[in-house]
C-alpha cells in the first residue's frame, strides 16, 4: 500500500529566514577565512568586518520576521535545549570577540573570533537539523553541508573582498569540494529517507540546477586559476575573484531554495488502515440471534 | 404510551448577564433536527454547542452537525439584508442591476397585501385554473421550520401552486419517494443500522447526508462488525468507510440490482429464500393472467392464487389456503380487471403466480450479462448476492422490547441519481424486491421506511396504513379514469395530471415534475397552453437559479416572473430577480416548535419523540423580522387575520390548539404577537404528548428546550402493522401500476397528447432492463451534438459542511470542507488526467452542449476513469462570499428536458461532458 | 499520574470536519488556523483504493521537540502531559513549527477575519490578539479541563471538562482522558483494540492515539 501524502510546503520562513542562512554562513565563513588570513598575516580586516557585517544582516533579516520582534530578546532563554538560543549567545560573543580581534589582530583573539564564527555556523546547521518536521532539514547531512557551505561562501567571498592569493584560492577550493562532497552526501542521504521526494523535485528544478552548476563552475574556476597561478599568474587573481563570486552566489542561491522551497512537512503515516466493519462475511455467524 | 416524559433536559446554565446557554436546534438538512446549545456573552452569540443533556434521548447522543457551527457567522454575515427592499429597476435578468433600495415593513408589507386583496377580488385562481400565488421553499421541507406561522398563512390563503422547484425530483431521492411509500411507506428508505449486519449500498452518501444520527448509528454498526458493500462510480466518504467498494458505471445500477435478484432467484435453493414471508405478506402466489392483469374470482373480484391444499384457484383471503408460490395453472372461470374497469371474463384461463411471472422476467439478467452493463465482474455480483442470502439470517426472531419479531439483517440502500431519474423505478423496485426475497422488508435489520409525507399522518406512518383493495395498503393515486383523471392542471407543473402515483397530500406539488413548471412558461409542449406566470411568487430558503438543472435556463424563466417577493438573507441569485425583499430573522433570532424524535427522514430511528423549541437566543440583527410577525402581519392586512387564527388553531404551527382535555386556542379577531402563539403552540404540543397534566409553556421551553415522551422500538417496523391488519406488501407484481399506466395513456392520446409517451414505457408490471446511460447519450444527440465529443460522465457528489445548507456564503463552512478532497473542484481519475494533460491543481473546464464550467482539478485513484465529479452546488454570481469562489457547479452543465424525465417526474444529476485543461497550476491566479 | 491522551478511532471518523468548525468556534481561532482539522488521504491505485480520514493536531507528546527547540521558553509541558504555549514570552519565530512532525502549529502575522478585515460581533468577542504573531496550537481545551477540574469533573467523561473537539465529534471518533486511569474511556479504549501513534520511531511518545482495528496489540 502506498503511503498517503499530506505534507505541504511550510510557508513560514521567507527569504528573510533564509536570508540569516546565507549571511549568517557567509558571515561566518568569512570569519574564519579572515583569521586565517590574519593568522598567515594577510590583510583580515575589511574580511572580518564584512563577515561579522553578515552575520548581523542576517540576524537583523530574521528579527524583521519574528511575529514579536520586540521581545527578541526571549530568545536567549532556552540554552539547554535550543539551538537558536545557542547561536544567540554565540553570535553575541562573536561580536565583541571580532571587534577585539580587529584591533588587537592577536592570534589568540583571530582564533578565538574563527572559533565563535565556527560555532554560530555550527549552531545554524544544529538549528535545521532540529526541525524535525521539515524532512529536508532534519537529515543529519544537513550538518556537514551547512558547515561546509558556509565555509565555501566564505572563502568563496574572500577572494572577492580580500586577495585571490593561490592560498586564499587553494583554501576556497578545499571548502568547495568538501560542500560537494557534503552535497553529495546530503542528497544521498535525503533520497534515501522515502520522505523527500518533493524536495528532491525542487533540487532538481531548472534554479536549483543553475545554483548547483555555479557551484561546480566555481570548483572547475578555482582549479583553473590554480593551474593558472603557475602558467598565467595575471589571470589567476581574476579566475579566482570568478570562482569565489560563484561559490558564494552558488551557495545563497541553494539555500534559498532549501529554507524556502524545498522544505516541506513530513507527510502523515499511516501504518494500519482502519478496518472499516467486517470484510468476513461469515464473521456474524456465530452471534445469530 | 406514557404520560409521563421520560426526561426533561436540564435548566440551561444559569444567565448571569454575561454568559448564557440556550437550548435551540440546527434543521438546516432534513437529516435533523439536531438538538444544540447556544452560547451567547454579553449579549453576543459566541459559539454553537451540542446538546448534551440530549445525550440519552437523541441517537447521536445529543451531538449536532458541522453545519449548525456555521450559524454564528450566518447570524452576523455583514452581507445580510437587513431591512426591507424594493426593485427600482423593473427590468429583470442576471445583467441588470435590480437598483434595490431600502423601504420600511410597512411600505413593504402594504404592498404585498394590496396585491393579495387584488388577487383575492378578481379570484385566486386564473382563467386556466392555476393559482394565481405560487410559493416555492428550499430544500425537503426544511424552510418550514423556519418559517414560523406562515404555513397558517399559506392555508389562510387558499391554492397555491407550489410547482416552481428548487431542485426536487432531480436533487432528492425521487423515486423511492414515490415508491417507497407506495410500497413500505418509506418517503426515505433506510437500514436498521442498530441491527443489520450486512448492507448493499448503492451510491447513499449516508455518511455524508445521513445526519447525526445515521453517522453514529453507521460507526457504532463498524465497530460492531457490519459489512457494508458501497456500489458508485467514485470513492466518497461512505465508500471509504465501507468494508468494500465496487466502481459500478454511472446510471447503470439497475442491471447490477436485477442480477442480484437473477442470482437469488436462480443460483440459489428455492428454501434459501424467506417462503413464508413471501406467501404469507407479498402478492407473489397471486395468479396472473395472460393479459398481464391478476386473474380474479369472477364474483368477488378479489385477485386469486393456487390453494395446493385443493388443487384449485381461491381468492387470496381464503382462510387456510396453501398457497402455491410459484407454477402455471389452468383456472376454468375467472376475470380480469383491465384499465378503466375493463372487464375480461376468461375460461381456463392460462395463469402463472406472480413469482413465476417474475422468475420469467428476471431469467435473462445474469452476473454474467450485469459485468457487461455495470464494468463489475460478475464473480463479485454472485459473490454479493451470496453474501446477502447468508447473512439474512432466514428463520431467525429477534425479541424488540418484548415483541418477537422476524431478523433479518440485510438490507439495501439507494443514493441520490441512483434512486431519481431513469432506471430509478428499477432499482427502488429490486431494491424492495431483494428484501421481500429474504423477508428483510420492514422487520429488524432489514430495509426500512422511515416516515411519511404522501400519506398522513406524517407523525406515525403506522397509522397511515389502511386496508385496501386486493388485501394491499390502501394507495391514493390520482384518478387515472376518464371522469376523475384532471384534464387540466391544478398546477404548473400537472403533477396530478401526469403522476398518478403522487396522490394529492400536501407535499404532492412539490413532489411533482417541478422543472416543468419553468420549463413549459417559456413554451409547453403540443396540445398544452402555455401557463400564465404568478402574479405573486414567494420564495423562501430557495435558490432555483444555482440549485436547479440548467441553471442559466431557470434564471431566464425566472425573470419573467411579474413580482417576486423573496424573503431574503443575503442578496443571492433568486433573490436578484425579486420585486420586494423581506429581511426575516434567522436560526439563532427567531422562534418555532419542531418535532423531533420516532422516525423521520433519513436514519432517525429514536425511543423517544416530543417536541423542541427554537428560541432567539439574540435580537434579530438590523430591521430582521421574526417570520411569525411577518406572517401575521400580512394576513392581517390582506385581511385574512381571521382565516389565519384559524388555521393555527387547527395546528398549521405544529399541533392543533384544541385537543383532548385541553385548549388553547387563539382568539380569531385579533392578532397575535409571537409569544402569544408559540406559547399556545407549546403548551397544545405538551398536552397533546403526555396529556394535559404535562402541559408546558414557551418559557419553560426556552429554559429546556425540549419535551419528550417514549417511542416503541417496535414501531420503527412496518411488519407488525401488516400482519396485524392482514395485509399484503404489493410486490413482486405491479398490477396496479400496470394498469394506472395504460389508463393515464388513454387519457392523454385522447387529448392527443404524445409527449409525455416516454413516461409512459415506464408503467410496467415487471421493471425489465433499458439501456439506461444510453437515454443521457441520446439526449446529447438530442441538443444537436455526438455524445463521442463528450466521453466522460460528469455526476455530483456532497460534502457535509455544504450538504443542502444553503451556506455557501458562510465562510467557515468553505474554510472547514478545504479539508476534503473535492472542495470545489472537478474530481477526476489520474489515469484520466494524464490521458488529458492534466495536472493536480490545473484549471479545467467541464462542457457538456449547454454549456461549460471550470475549476481546479483534484487528481485521485478513487474514481472511475470513465467518471468526473464535482462536488456541490456553486457557480454562484451574486450571493456574496460565494461568487467569488469560483467554484465549478454540474448544474451549469446538466440539461433539462423532457426526455431526461422519469415517469415519477424526475431527472437524475448526470450528464455526459468533456474536458479540459485550461492552464496550468502554475498560471492559475 | 494524570496523563490526558486523545484517542482517535478510525474506523469511526467520516470526516465531516464537524470537530474542526467546532474547535475554530470555541478557540476563536482566525481563518486559516486550525487547530484540530480532519486530513482526507488516499492510498492506492485505482480500482484498489483506500481513503482514510485522519483526525490532527498538536500531539502533546511526551518529549515534544517543540518544546526543544524553543529559544524562548514559551512551550512548555504540564505534569498532566499537556504542552502549552505562553503567549507572554513567544517571539513568534516559527521554530516549533519546523520542529513538530505532526504540522500543528500556526502562526498568523495580522489578525483577519471571516469576512474581511472587519471582526463580527462572535470574533470581536472571540478572537484573541494576544496569538496574533505568536505560535498556536491545540490546547487539549486545558482551561475548559482545569475549570472542570476544579469543580470535580472528569475530563473525557463530563462534556464541561472535556475538549469541544471530543464534545461534537458526531461519529464517536474522538474519545479523551487520562491513559493512567484504568477505569476511564481512554484506557478501556486501547486495551480493547489495536492502535498506533503517529511517526512513532520518532520517539516523541505522542498522546494521541489512533485506534484501527478491535483486539491487542
Amino acid at each position: 500500500m502506498s503511503q498517503p501524502i499530506a505534507s505541504r510546503r511550510q510557508s513560514y520562513w521567507d527569504l528573510r529566514a533564509a536570508g540569516n542562512f546565507i549571511g549568517g554562513g557567509s558571515g561566518a565563513g568569512l570569519v574564519v577565512m579572515a583569521a586565517l588570513a590574519a593568522l598567515a598575516g594577510a590583510p583580515f580586516r575589511l574580511a572580518l568586518a564584512l563577515g561579522l557585517a553578515g552575520v548581523l544582516l542576517g540576524l537583523s533579516l530574521v528579527w524583521l520576521e519574528i511575529g514579536k520582534p520586540w521581545r527578541a530578546l526571549n530568545v536567549f532563554f532556552h540554552p539547554r535545549t535550543s539551538w537558536m538560543t545557542r547561536e544567540g549567545i554565540v553570535a553575541s560573543l562573536l561580536f565583541p570577540a571580532g571587534l577585539a580581534a580587529s584591533l588587537m589582530a592577536s592570534p589568540a583573539a583571530t582564533s578565538l573570533a574563527a572559533l565563535l564564527a565556527g560555532g554560530f555556523l555550527y549552531c545554524q546547521a544544529r538549528i535545521l537539523r532540529a526541525a524535525r518536521g521539515i524532512p529536508a532539514w532534519r537529515q543529519a547531512e544537513i550538518v556537514p553541508l551547512i558547515l561546509a557551505t558556509g565555509l565555501a561562501e566564505g572563502s568563496g567571498l574572500y577572494l572577492l573582498v580580500g586577495t585571490a592569493t593561490t592560498a586564499a584560492i587553494g583554501c576556497a577550493l578545499l571548502a568547495a569540494l568538501a560542500r560537494e562532497a557534503a552535497w553529495r552526501a546530503y542528497r544521498a542521504g535525503l533520497a534515501g529517507t522515502q520522505l523527500a521526494a518533493p524536495s528532491l523535485a525542487v533540487f532538481d528544478s531548472p534554479a536549483a540546477r543553475g545554483a548547483r552548476a555555479a557551484q561546480v563552475a566555481a570548483v572547475a574556476l578555482m582549479v583553473l586559476a590554480l593551474v593558472a597561478a603557475r602558467l598565467a599568474p595575471e589571470v589567476s587573481a581574476s579566475l579566482g575573484v570568478a570562482a569565489g563570486a560563484l561559490a558564494a552566489g552558488g551557495g545563497w542561491g541553494l539555500k534559498a531554495l532549501l529554507i524556502t522551497r524545498a522544505a516541506f512537512t513530513r507527510p502523515v503515516a499511516i501504518p494500519a488502515m482502519p478496518m472499516r466493519g467486517s470484510s468476513d462475511a461469515r464473521a456474524w455467524r456465530t452471534s445469530r440471534s | 404510551m406514557s404520560s409521563a416524559p421520560l426526561r426533561e433536559s436540564p435548566p440551561a446554565t444559569a444567565g448571569d448577564g454575561t454568559s448564557r446557554a440556550v437550548p435551540s436546534y440546527c434543521y438546516n438538512c432534513v437529516a435533523g433536527p439536531d438538538l444544540m446549545t447556544v452560547r451567547v456573552e454579553n449579549g453576543v452569540v459566541t459559539r454553537i454547542e451540542p446538546c448534551h443533556a440530549a445525550a440519552s434521548i437523541h441517537p447521536g447522543l445529543g451531538r449536532v452537525c458541522v453545519k449548525a457551527f456555521g450559524l454564528v457567522q450566518k447570524t452576523y454575515n455583514p452581507h445580510r439584508v437587513l431591512t426591507p427592499m424594493k426593485r427600482t429597476n423593473p427590468r429583470k435578468g442576471r445583467d441588470e442591476d435590480p437598483g434595490f433600495v431600502p423601504i420600511s415593513w410597512d411600505e413593504a408589507l402594504d404592498t404585498i397585501a394590496a396585491r393579495l386583496q387584488d388577487i383575492r377580488a378578481r379570484g385566486l385562481v386564473d382563467e386556466a385554473g392555476l393559482p394565481r400565488v405560487a410559493a416555492t421553499f428550499g430544500h425537503g421541507g426544511t424552510p418550514q421550520s423556519y418559517m414560523g406561522t406562515f404555513p397558517a398563512f399559506l392555508s389562510a390563503w387558499g391554492p397555491i401552486d407550489y410547482s416552481f422547484g428548487s431542485g426536487q425530483g432531480v436533487k432528492c431521492v425521487h423515486s423511492e419517494h414515490l415508491y417507497g411509500e407506495f410500497w413500505h411507506r418509506g418517503f426515505t428508505v433506510c437500514a436498521d443500522t442498530v441491527h443489520t449486519r450486512y448492507v448493499i449500498s448503492c451510491g447513499s452518501n449516508i455518511e455524508v447526508s445521513g445526519g447525526v444520527c445515521a453517522v453514529r448509528r453507521h460507526a457504532d454498526a463498524r465497530i460492531r462488525g457490519v459489512k457494508r458493500v458501497q456500489v458508485e462510480p467514485h470513492l466518497s466518504p461512505t465508500a471509504a468507510c465501507s468494508a468494500e467498494w465496487v466502481p459500478i458505471k454511472p446510471k447503470t445500477d439497475p442491471a447490477f440490482l436485477l442480477a442480484l435478484v437473477h442470482t437469488l432467484l436462480f443460483e440459489h435453493e428455492r428454501t434459501a429464500l424467506d417462503l413464508p414471508f413471501l406467501l404469507d405478506r407479498t402478492a407473489a402466489p397471486y395468479l396472473v393472467a395472460a393479459d398481464g392483469y391478476y386473474l380474479r374470482d369472477p364474483t368477488t373480484g378479489k385477485p386469486l392464487l393456487w390453494d395446493e391444499a385443493s388443487g384449485g384457484p381461491v381468492p387470496f383471503d381464503t382462510p387456510g389456503a396453501r398457497p402455491a408460490l410459484e407454477g402455471r395453472f389452468t383456472v376454468a372461470t375467472a376475470m380480469t380487471r383491465g384499465p378503466d374497469n375493463e372487464i375480461n371474463p376468461l375460461q381456463n384461463a392460462a395463469a402463472r403466480t406472480a413469482f413465476t411471472a417474475m422468475a420469467d422476467a428476471m431469467l435473462s439478467y445474469t452476473a454474467d450479462w450485469a459485468a457487461g452493463v455495470c464494468d463489475v465482474p460478475a464473480a463479485t455480483i454472485r459473490r454479493i448476492a451470496a453474501e446477502f442470502l447468508d447473512n439474512a439470517c432466514i428463520g431467525a426472531t429477534i425479541d424488540i422490547d418484548g415483541e418477537v419479531l422476524p431478523f433479518r439483517p440485510v438490507a439495501v440502500t439507494l443514493g441520490k441519481t441512483v434512486n431519481n431519474g431513469w432506471g430509478a423505478y428499477e432499482c427502488c423496485w429490486a431494491r424492495t424486491m431483494l428484501a421481500t426475497l429474504v423477508g428483510a422488508l420492514e422487520v429488524p435489520g432489514g430495509t426500512l421506511g422511515t416516515t411519511v409525507r404522501l400519506n398522513r399522518p406524517h407523525e406515525n406512518r403506522l397509522l397511515s396504513v389502511k386496508p385496501g383493495e386486493d388485501g394491499f395498503m390502501a394507495a391514493h393515486f390520482n384518478a387515472t379514469d376518464r371522469n376523475g383523471w384532471m384534464a387540466q392542471p391544478s398546477g404548473r407543473n400537472a403533477h396530478r395530471t401526469l403522476v398518478p402515483i403522487l396522490g394529492n397530500s400536501p407535499w404532492a406539488q412539490a413532489l411533482g415534475p417541478t422543472h416543468l413548471a419553468w420549463m413549459f412558461s417559456r413554451a409547453a409542449p403540443d396540445e398544452w397552453p402555455t401557463p400564465n406566470l404568478p402574479e405573486i411568487w414567494f420564495a423562501f430558503r430557495t435558490n432555483p437559479v444555482i440549485s436547479f438543472w440548467d441553471t442559466a435556463e431557470i434564471g431566464r424563466a425566472m425573470a419573467r416572473m411579474p413580482f417576486i417577493v423573496a424573503f431574503a438573507y443575503t442578496f443571492d441569485e433568486t433573490n436578484h430577480m425579486a420585486d420586494i425583499l423581506l429581511p426575516d430573522a434567522t436560526d439563532l433570532e427567531s422562534t418555532q416548535m419542531i418535532r423531533i424524535g420516532g422516525t423521520k427522514f433519513v436514519e432517525q430511528h429514536w425511543a423517544h419523540h416530543g417536541v423542541a423549541l427554537r428560541a432567539p437566543a439574540v435580537a434579530p440583527q438590523g430591521e430582521a423580522r421574526d417570520f411569525t410577525w411577518i406572517s401575521t402581519e400580512l394576513a392581517r392586512r390582506a385581511g385574512l387575520l381571521e382565516r389565519y387564527n384559524a388555521a393555527l388553531n387547527r395546528g398549521a404551527a405544529g399541533a392543533p390548539l384544541k385537543g383532548d382535555g385541553y385548549d388553547f386556542s387563539l382568539a380569531t379577531d385579533r392578532a397575535h404577537d409571537v409569544d402569544t402563539i408559540w406559547n399556545a403552540v407549546c403548551q397544545a404540543a405538551t398536552a397533546e404528548l403526555g396529556g394535559p397534566a404535562e402541559t408546558r409553556d414557551l418559557d419553560w421551553f426556552k429554559q429546556h428546550g425540549h419535551y419528550v415522551v417514549p417511542f416503541k422500538r417496535g414501531d420503527w417496523y412496518l411488519y407488525p402493522t401488516m400482519v396485524r391488519l392482514g395485509l399484503r406488501f404489493e410486490l413482486p407484481y405491479q398490477e396496479r401500476l400496470l394498469r394506472v399506466g395504460e389508463e393515464l395513456g388513454r387519457r392523454l392520446h385522447e387529448q392527443n397528447i404524445h409527449w409525455w409517451d416516454r413516461q409512459l414505457d415506464e408503467y410496467v408490471a415487471l421493471p425489465q432492463w433499458h439501456d439506461v446511460p444510453a437515454r443521457w447519450e441520446r439526449a446529447i444527440r438530442e441538443l444537436g451534438a455526438d455524445p463521442m465529443d463528450y466521453p466522460l460522465w460528469g455526476i455530483t457528489t456532497k460534502v457535509m459542511p455544504y450538504t443542502t445548507g444553503n451556506n455557501a456564503g458562510i465562510p467557515l463552512m468553505h474554510e472547514v470542507s478545504a479539508n476534503l478532497r473535492g472542495h470545489g473542484a472537478v474530481i477526476i481519475n489520474a489515469a484520466t488526467a494524464a490521458r488529458l494533460g492534466i495536472a493536480a491543481g490545473d484549471r479545467v473546464e467541464v462542457r457538456s452542449p449547454i454549456g461549460s464550467t471550470t475549476g481546479r482539478a483534484e487528481i485521485v485513484q478513487g474514481c472511475r476513469p470513465d467518471t468526473v465529479v464535482i462536488p456541490g452546488q456553486f457557480d454562484h454570481w451574486k450571493t456574496p462570499f460565494a461568487k467569488d469562489l469560483a467554484f465549478p457547479s454540474l448544474n451549469t452543465v446538466v440539461p433539462m428536458s423532457l426526455a431526461l424525465t422519469d415517469a415519477t417526474g424526475s431527472g437524475a444529476d448526470v450528464v455526459r461532458v468533456a474536458v479540459r485543461k485550461l492552464r496550468a497550476e502554475a498560471d492559475a491566479p | 499520574m494524570t496523563r490526558y491522551v486523545m484517542v482517535a478511532d478510525l474506523r469511526r471518523c467520516v470526516g465531516c470536519q464537524t470537530c474542526t468548525a467546532a474547535c475554530k468556534e470555541g478557540n476563536g481561532t482566525p481563518p486559516g488556523v486550525q487547530w484540530r482539522r480532519v486530513l482526507d488521504l488516499e492510498s492506492g491505485t485505482y480500482p484498489n483504493v483506500h481513503r482514510v480520514f485522519v483526525p490532527v493536531g498538536c500531539q502533546h507528546c511526551a518529549n515534544p521537540p517543540c518544546l526543544e527547540v524553543c529559544p524562548s521558553t514559551a512551550t512548555r509541558q504540564r505534569p498532566d502531559g499537556i504542552v502549552t504555549i505562553d503567549y507572554d514570552l513567544c517571539i513568534g519565530c516559527s521554530y516549533c513549527i519546523m520542529a513538530c512532525p505532526y504540522d500543528a502549529r500556526s502562526l498568523v502575522d495580522r489578525t483577519h477575519y471571516a469576512f474581511g478585515d472587519t471582526p463580527t460581533p462572535a470574533e470581536a468577542a472571540r478572537v484573541h490578539h494576544q496569538t496574533s504573531g505568536v505560535a498556536t496550537k491545540c490546547t487539549f481545551c486545558a482551561k475548559r479541563i482545569d475549570a472542570g477540574v476544579a469543580r470535580g469533573l472528569v475530563p473525557g467523561t463530563d462534556p464541561e471538562a472535556t475538549p469541544l473537539c471530543v464534545n461534537s465529534c458526531i461519529s464517536g471518533a474522538l474519545s479523551f482522558g487520562d491513559i493512567d486511569d484504568p477505569a476511564g474511556p481512554v484506557a478501556e479504549l486501547l486495551a480493547e483494540n489495536q492502535w498506533f501513534r503517529m511517526h512513532e520511531s520518532e520517539g516523541t511518545e505522542p498522546g494521541f492515539y489512533y485506534i484501527w482495528d478491535k483486539g491487542t496489540l
